[in-house]
């Protein structure tokens, strides 16, 4: 079979690094091409030049057997290549059909000929199996998986003969990646071919036909087949390393102190009757879909919610319901769900990150001291193994790991004694997760409370001492991690559905 | 500027910003220096200067009066700053500095001022402007309205309230000791030079060195994260406004004394040169990055090409084609700079 | 008390008594007499006649000079047993002079003040005041066509430039200076009263064999005089003499010769505020004459006004008509004949 796409000794040169040093790629048509890698591998350059938004500095890039350079986006899509990024490039404010012809509006004489769009719209999102989504609604409105759905369909808008998606998967819960399963299977039987990128090894398993293996911007495995290769393999040629998750010694609490005792808390319209408990040095994890309230229990406790009843209580005294400052005052901390968004200072250093929550101790009636504020940031990033450990740098170009361990090391600057994680792992690659992951469970043996959230049940299971299972805004289930597995923890999250 | 590039650079953490990545010898850090595309800016105009006035442009009295035009301007920019720094904007400063010198120079302002001294109208002023930034702050911040429309809306209600109380008349300072700060001097140079200094100086310290300053930056770079790091971004957002309408208040005073009156016309489109010299100043327009050095080059840059136009007697209209077009220039700069290291 | 509650209480008072004085501040009452209204001798024409309705409409004050028309037009009615005034709001939008005119109309006034903010833009409306039989007195800025008004009453800016140059010529010819180095401070610069202004100036500098060394527009406020000043004392470190077109903005042109420390010049004003003759009257600045655009001139068309209105002639002139078209002269104010004008000066 002739290749649809392919790709040879691609280089890409930026100031300072050299993000593709040679990469080899052959995607043929209506098959599903899996791209495997660590963050910083290449993948994300890769779809640039594909895509056109980044030119190659050396290569070749055939396009049904003809050499191309897509210089723009846009050239790229009328080719028939669309891209659906992970961070989505839809506009809220504007229809699921507006947004599906965005750039080629259906129009006649520069007006819009809205019922023609709707319609072709709507026969779009039929043909992906979601006719349920109407094409009037304004995108803002819908559900994540939802406007996934709709940038499959502007790319089916150009009539896309290959579609690149950025790790669909990443928001998407349990019973939507299968509904998002169903519909690539819809496009490869029609002869579309996808290139899927994710870190999720089974994901790549159960759809995927060939994979692709990058590492250090190579081609380090190219086409193996993706059903038969085993796990240990792919790890190893992504990593060097033979495990996919390790999650250490459990050396559970070392002391039955009360922390954080939450009772009968409430927030109208997300969840309801919450209580539970931390011990200092206990790792409790909250799981549960997408959407269950996980979340919006994790942010009330900490007070960046306002609840409607309850009360949170940090060693006995009570918070102050709705002030974040409150919570921080007790000795609480959050790494938050959207690191980017709510997380980090992208405009900052490093170091000025770290420092935020407790820029008092560094400061004389206001006045900052430098030295003092940088040295303790050195010192924690050495502690936590953050790499590079230059304070200094932007925290904008480390990785997805070392920018969680940031976030964790501006808590620990402060002393803090109760972390509450939510997603820590999201958008962390496999070796930095395992480093992650001791890292929680050294801090927990070091006295630590730890109220840990997750979308990915084995690292609930393999991490906290204790699991609260979270169902439709209430808590189903608060049982010690040893006597629960991961077909017992979806039973209860299904049952609850049901 | 030797003196900017000789700070340690964690003060100027923009610059730090600029530098990571590239190699950390001196010459990458020089090069890196935000704000010295406009050091160049003002070198060339420097050289310009020189050459169509015959050196006129570079004697002490003329320097002196570049100095002394900026220093109105440099104090309403300073406190632009640190609200733009801090991902708002403040459209009303050119309307809190004509009803803040209107306020501290009407009859009984200047009555009271007479018997009890001239603080009387250094504390009118200062508390109007503060107190208008207060109201502009408190509607940002608690009332959660966009910042754009509350001090457009400050602007038009500040500027009719000066008329009102003027009664759009041009009021005459008596006071001598106010006037004094434009017209005595020290080591000659202007008393008002010197408050500008003052100003600007106080603004490094607080923006660079204080935990304001920082949170300055954090709350401006990601309220939600400033927010869930345990920061009161609603509390730090209505000091920023207060800031500036203090900043105002002070110009307020300066502008009395330069021009020996309170004026609902003075302060007219201030805010545009402010936010002029912070945007060519390299400070970011949605937050959370920039300094106060580069909008304090901004407005020397302004404040030169108006002098040498008029130094070389060419009419207005030049003028501002020429600002328009530094503006474009300034900004394409810093881009390329931005673009080249990072 | 707590500490807290005490803080607060002082933080409470303190407010308190900031917005206290804050208040006290915003008085404002002028002790001397305002100025700029006259009270001169009246012929026959001050008897009582026929009751008569006057609208006025002007432009909003942004300037001493405008306000002193609305104030000396509605001072001059009120001296009138036989008239009713009628202003309308003042703005500076075209469109709503142009309707607030209409009401008048439609309310039929026996004759309209109106000083346009734009002459061309009112022209049609004020037309239609002629054609509806209202008689329109046209103040300052003229409309397009003499058939928009029946009478005409304004300044004359080139007059005003002249009489500057004029004074600035024959005073330094009378030195004996040889090549002056004259400044020239202008107003707005794209308004055609500016070039006027100007025009008349140069060429009544010319006559004396003199140009003007440095000319710069400022923006009729007193902060862009001084800011224009300081520099053009940077440009000329030397100057024989400077004519200001504005009196508003001369006190920031004062304000910067002052700073600067200048004296070797003389300087003339222009428009003729109070403030400006009370310098000239004192001698001790460069301000040595001013050349007036006396805002007095609403004062008198309110008076035509009523005469048209009533049927009656100027009782000093011959006609039993009031004349179509007045140009007031613009007057020289120096030391010597100051005390003369000070009444007529506007407080800016």
């Amino acid at each position: 079979m002739d290749a649809l796409l392919s790709v040879d000794g691609l280089v890409k040169q930026f100031p300072g690094v050299r993000a593709l040093d040679g990469v080899t790629l052959s995607v043929r048509p209506g098959e599903v091409h899996c791209l495997l890698g660590q963050n910083g591998a290449g993948k994300s350059t890769l779809i640039k030049v594909l895509s056109g938004a980044h030119t190659p500095d050396a290569g070749v890039v055939r396009w049904r057997g003809r050499p191309v350079g897509f210089g723009t986006p846009l050239a790229a899509l009328r080719a028939g290549l669309a891209t659906i990024y992970q961070e989505l490039d839809l506009v809220d404010g504007l229809s699921v059909a507006e947004n599906v012809f965005l750039g080629h509006e259906r129009s006649r004489l520069g007006f819009s000929l809205r019922t023609k769009g709707n319609a072709e719209a709507a026969a779009l999102l039929a043909r992906l199996g979601h006719p349920d989504i109407a094409p009037g609604r304004p995108v803002g409105s819908l559900p994540a998986a939802s406007r996934q759905i709709v940038s499959m369909a502007r790319a089916l808008s150009y009539d896309a003969r290959l579609i690149v998606m950025d790790e669909p998967s990443a928001v998407l819960d349990a019973g939507e990646v299968a509904t998002l399963f169903r519909v690539v299977r819809q496009l490869t039987a029609d002869g579309v071919a996808v290139v899927y990128i994710s870190h999720r090894l089974d994901e790549i398993r159960q759809i995927g036909d060939r994979v692709t293996v990058l590492k250090d911007g190579r081609t380090v495995a190219a086409g193996l087949p993706a059903r038969t290769t085993t796990t240990a393999e792919l790890v190893r040629l992504m990593t060097g390393r033979t495990v996919e998750y390790a999650f250490g010694e459990r050396t559970g609490p070392v002391e039955q102190r009360e922390l954080l005792r939450v009772s009968g808390l409430a927030r109208a319209g997300e969840f309801t009757d919450v209580s539970f408990t931390v011990h200092s040095g206990e790792i409790v994890g909250l799981a549960g879909l997408v959407g269950s309230g996980r979340t919006e229990i994790v942010e009330t406790v900490y007070g960046a919610r306002r609840p409607t009843a309850g009360t949170v209580t940090v060693d006995g005294r009570r918070l102050r319901p709705g002030s974040v400052r409150a919570a921080v005052r007790a000795g609480m901390g959050l790494c938050p769900e959207e690191r980017k968004s709510q997380g980090l200072f992208g405009h900052d250093p490093v170091y000025r990150n770290v420092s935020v929550a407790s820029l008092a101790r560094y400061a004389t009636a206001g006045f900052v001291a430098p030295a003092r504020e940088l040295a303790a940031a050195a010192r924690s990033l050495t502690d936590l193994d953050v790499r590079p450990a230059d304070p200094r740098r932007p925290v904008r170009t480390l990785s997805g790991g070392n920018q969680q361990k940031v976030v964790l090391a501006r808590w620990l600057v402060r002393g803090c004694r109760l972390l509450v994680l939510d997603e820590p792992t999201r958008g962390v690659d496999v070796g930095a997760r395992t480093e992650l992951y001791r890292l929680i469970r050294r801090l927990a043996a070091d006295g630590v409370g730890v109220l840990l959230v997750s979308s990915e049940i084995p690292e609930v299971l393999g991490l906290a001492d204790r699991v609260l299972v979270v169902a439709d805004g209430r808590v189903v289930a608060d049982a010690p991690a040893p006597t629960l597995t991961e077909e017992r923890v979806l039973d209860l999250v299904m049952e609850e559905r049901t | 500027m030797s003196d900017d590039v000789t700070v340690p650079p964690v003060d100027e953490h923009a610059r730090v910003e600029r530098t990571a990545g590239v190699a950390a010898t001196w010459g990458g850090r020089l090069a890196a220096v935000r704000g010295l595309g406009l050091v160049g800016v003002l070198v060339i105009l420097g050289v310009v200067g020189v050459v169509t006035t015959h050196g006129r442009f570079l004697s002490g009295g003329n320097l002196v009066n570049i100095l002394t035009s900026s220093s109105i301007v440099g104090v309403v920019t300073v406190g632009m700053t640190f609200v733009i720094i801090g991902g708002g904007i403040d459209l009303s400063v050119g309307a809190l500095v004509a009803l803040a010198s209107v306020w501290a120079t009407t009859l009984a302002t200047q009555d009271l001022a007479i018997r009890y001294g001239a603080w009387v109208m250094v504390f009118c002023a200062v508390a109007v402007g503060a107190g208008s930034g207060l109201f502009n702050g408190i509607l940002v911040a608690y009332g959660r309205l966009v910042p754009f429309i509350v001090t457009l809306g400050m602007m038009v209600a500040a500027r009719g309230l000066a008329q009102s109380i003027s009664d759009r008349k041009t009021q005459l300072v008596t006071v001598p000791s106010v006037n004094a700060l434009a017209s005595d001097e020290l080591f000659g140079i202007p008393l008002l030079v010197y408050v500008f200094a003052a100003v600007v100086a106080v603004g490094w310290i607080v923006l660079n060195r204080t935990t304001f300053g920082r949170r300055t930056f954090a709350v401006g770079g990601n309220a939600e994260a400033a927010r869930l790091a345990g920061i009161d971004v609603r509390l730090h957002t209505a000091l920023l406004y207060v800031v500036s309408g203090l900043c105002c208040g002070i110009a307020a005073i300066m502008i009395m004394a330069l021009t020996t009156t309170g004026s609902s016309t003075h302060g007219d489109l201030y805010e545009l040169d402010a936010i002029a010299a912070v945007i060519i100043g390299g400070t970011l327009l949605t937050g959370g990055r920039g300094t106060l050095v580069g909008s304090i080059l901004g407005v020397l840059v302004f404040t030169t090409i108006t002098n040498l136009f008029v130094l070389n007697n060419l009419p207005t209209e030049v003028q501002n084609i020429a600002k328009g077009l530094i503006i474009f220039a300034a900004v394409l700069l810093q881009r390329r700079g931005r673009t080249a290291t990072g | 008390m707590t500490d807290l509650n005490r803080r607060r209480l002082l933080a409470g008072g303190a407010i308190l008594g900031t917005g206290g004085l804050l208040a006290a501040c915003t008085g404002n009452t002028p002790k001397e007499n305002s100025g700029g209204t006259v009270d001169a001798a009246r012929g026959d024409n001050a008897k009582p006649g026929k009751h008569v309705t006057i609208g006025f409409s002007a432009p909003q004050a942004d300037h001493g000079w405008v306000a002193a028309i609305s104030k000396n037009a509605a001072a001059e009615a009120k001296q009138y047993s036989d008239v009713s005034f009628q202003p309308v709001e003042a703005t500076n939008d075209v469109t709503k002079q142009i309707s607030s005119i209409q009401t008048l109309i439609d309310k039929k006034v026996d004759a309209l003040v109106v000083l346009p903010f734009d002459g061309k833009a009112l022209t049609s409306v004020a037309r239609k005041a002629m054609d509806a039989g209202i008689p329109v007195v046209n103040l300052d800025r003229v409309f397009d066509t003499p058939q928009a008004y029946r009478t005409w009453i304004g300044g004359d800016n080139y007059g005003m430039g002249q009489s500057a140059g004029e004074y600035v010529g024959k005073r330094l010819k009378d030195a004996g200076v040889a090549k002056p180095l004259i400044a020239e401070v202008a107003g707005i610069d794209n308004l055609q009263l500016t070039q006027d202004r100007s025009r008349g100036f140069k060429e009544a500098l010319a006559k004396y064999g003199y140009t003007v060394s440095i000319r710069q527009a400022a923006q009729f406020t007193v902060e862009s005089g001084q800011q224009v000043m300081s520099n053009i004392l940077q440009a000329r470190p030397k100057l024989d003499a400077v004519w200001n077109h504005d009196d508003d903005q001369g006190v920031g042109v004062l304000a910067a010769i002052t700073q600067a420390h200048r004296s070797e010049f003389f300087m003339v004003g222009g428009a003729g505020s109070a403030n400006a003759m009370r310098l000239i009257k004192t001698d001790k600045s460069v301000l040595k004459c001013t050349v007036t655009y006396p805002p007095t001139m609403a004062a008198s068309a309110v008076s035509l006004a009523r005469l048209i209105a009533q049927g009656r002639g100027m009782s000093d002139l011959t006609e039993h008509e009031v004349p179509a078209y007045m140009v007031l002269a613009s007057a020289t104010v120096t030391k010597d004949n100051v005390d003369r004008y000070l009444p007529l000066g506007f407080e800016s």
